[in-house]
């Protein structure tokens, strides 16, 4: 956004309803809305793991204490920190806040669906749930960006509210360049077979000064 | 969401719940914030657990079987959390109504395989990972499919539900193959066509 000339095209959205054009029935489509939920098994893991030596150590104490062993020093350690160490000490305040901060996190990941690089693809068939990789939709939209005369570059950035493109155009009329890049892209955001097609946003410009 | 998916998520709650709270209540105190009265804390001069409070209950008889049990519980669940958030559950066979009231039985690898292959076929597909999963009556597939720069998502999705997809379930003599299908794209340079 030098002095070059610059062309915008604001959002050139594609109707709100325009996942039901997509070619399906609109009964299956509010079912296709939903996100894919990530199982969180890598975070249910070390919670799991975690629990499971911290409660397996005292189980482990208390059985030796009860069947007659000395136990192990630490539990009266612990124990004496904890009948010591008062609430405004500053190491008792920086544990809760990381408690608390953990816990939090813990429910955010319980609460959000995750896997945020996956875009629900529209339900053709009941059956059968699809996710498409915004990489490989951005990547999609890149190449046939690209297959447009006079574009020399271009970048996708698939978001969920917009699909920006941003394209560099070294030869043709600008306005022209655009138009034919409109028509393009819709083509291909329905190509997509998104749920949710993000209308698409889309500048072009000429080559700056500054290499692009 | 599966079953695994939503015990996991219970549980990652029900522990950044408490996390949250005793963190937060020992923060607030500490700082300064006015404590209820039946709360464990009763001030910022207070300490985390004293004596009496850790001693209350062990000269009664049922204290320590009371903790012993209940640790062990706790191992004893979470062991079989981790375990079913390792194991990668997959479906050795499917059994097969031939229609004459006889079953056969499928090896599980054989569908995988057999899908694999006609989804490789397809045009635009690079390549095709296919995971039976579920139980033994009600099978249900996972699939990435990694597609060639040329074909639109859409299609392909489309290309493989009919094709592929459908042969699988109807070769199988299934009612029905519930199918989680994920499309990722090879990555590659930008291609210019002129």
């Amino acid at each position: 956004m030098s002095g070059t000339p610059d062309t915008t095209a604001g959002p050139t959205a594609p109707p709100a309803e325009s996942g039901a054009t997509l070619g399906g029935a609109s009964g299956g489509h509010r079912r296709g809305h939903r996100r894919f939920w990530s199982a969180r098994r890598v975070p249910a893991g070390l919670l799991a793991l975690a629990v499971l030596v911290i409660a397996g150590w005292f189980l482990y104490d208390i059985a030796a204490v009860r069947a007659h062993r000395p136990g192990m020093s630490w539990r009266h350690e612990l124990a004496r920190q904890l009948a010591e160490r008062q609430l405004d000490d500053v190491w008792v305040l920086t544990g809760a806040a990381v408690a608390a901060a953990l816990g939090l996190w813990l429910l955010v990941l319980a609460l959000t669906p995750g896997l945020r690089s996956v875009l629900t693809m529209h339900r053709a068939h009941p059956d059968v749930r699809a996710g498409l990789d915004r990489d490989a939709a951005a990547m999609v939209l890149r190449d046939r960006a690209l297959e447009v005369a006079g574009v020399q570059s271009v970048r996708v950035a698939v978001k969920r509210r917009r699909t920006d493109v941003r394209a560099v155009s070294h030869f043709r009329d600008l306005d022209d360049v655009r138009k034919d890049l409109t028509a393009v892209l819709e083509g291909a955001i329905r190509g997509l077979g998104l749920a949710r097609p993000s209308p698409l946003t889309l500048r072009v410009r000429r080559p700056g000064r500054k290499g692009r | 969401m599966t079953v695994n998916t939503t015990v996991n998520r219970v549980l990652l709650a029900l522990a950044g719940l408490v996390l949250f709270a005793l963190g937060g209540s020992v923060l607030a105190i500490g700082l300064g914030a006015p404590a209820p009265s039946w709360w464990l804390h009763d001030g910022r001069n207070d300490v985390l657990l004293d004596d009496s409070e850790r001693t209350r209950w062990r000269d009664e008889g049922w204290w320590w079987p009371v903790v012993i049990a209940a640790l062990a519980v706790v191992v004893l669940l979470c062991l079989w959390w981790l375990v079913s958030v390792l194991r990668r559950r997959r479906m050795a066979e499917i059994v097969v109504d031939t229609g004459d009231g006889d079953v056969a039985v499928l090896r599980g690898r054989a569908l995988e395989h057999a899908l694999a292959e006609e989804a490789n076929r397809q045009d635009g597909v690079a390549e095709a990972r296919v995971l039976l999963t579920g139980r033994r009556g009600t099978p249900r597939t996972r699939v990435v499919l990694l597609l060639e720069p040329h074909v639109d998502p859409g299609t392909a999705l489309d290309t493989f539900t009919a094709g592929p997809l459908t042969h699988a379930r109807t070769s199988a003599g299934l009612p029905e193959l519930p199918s989680e299908v994920r499309l990722r794209a090879v990555k590659h340079r930008p291609e210019r066509v002129t």
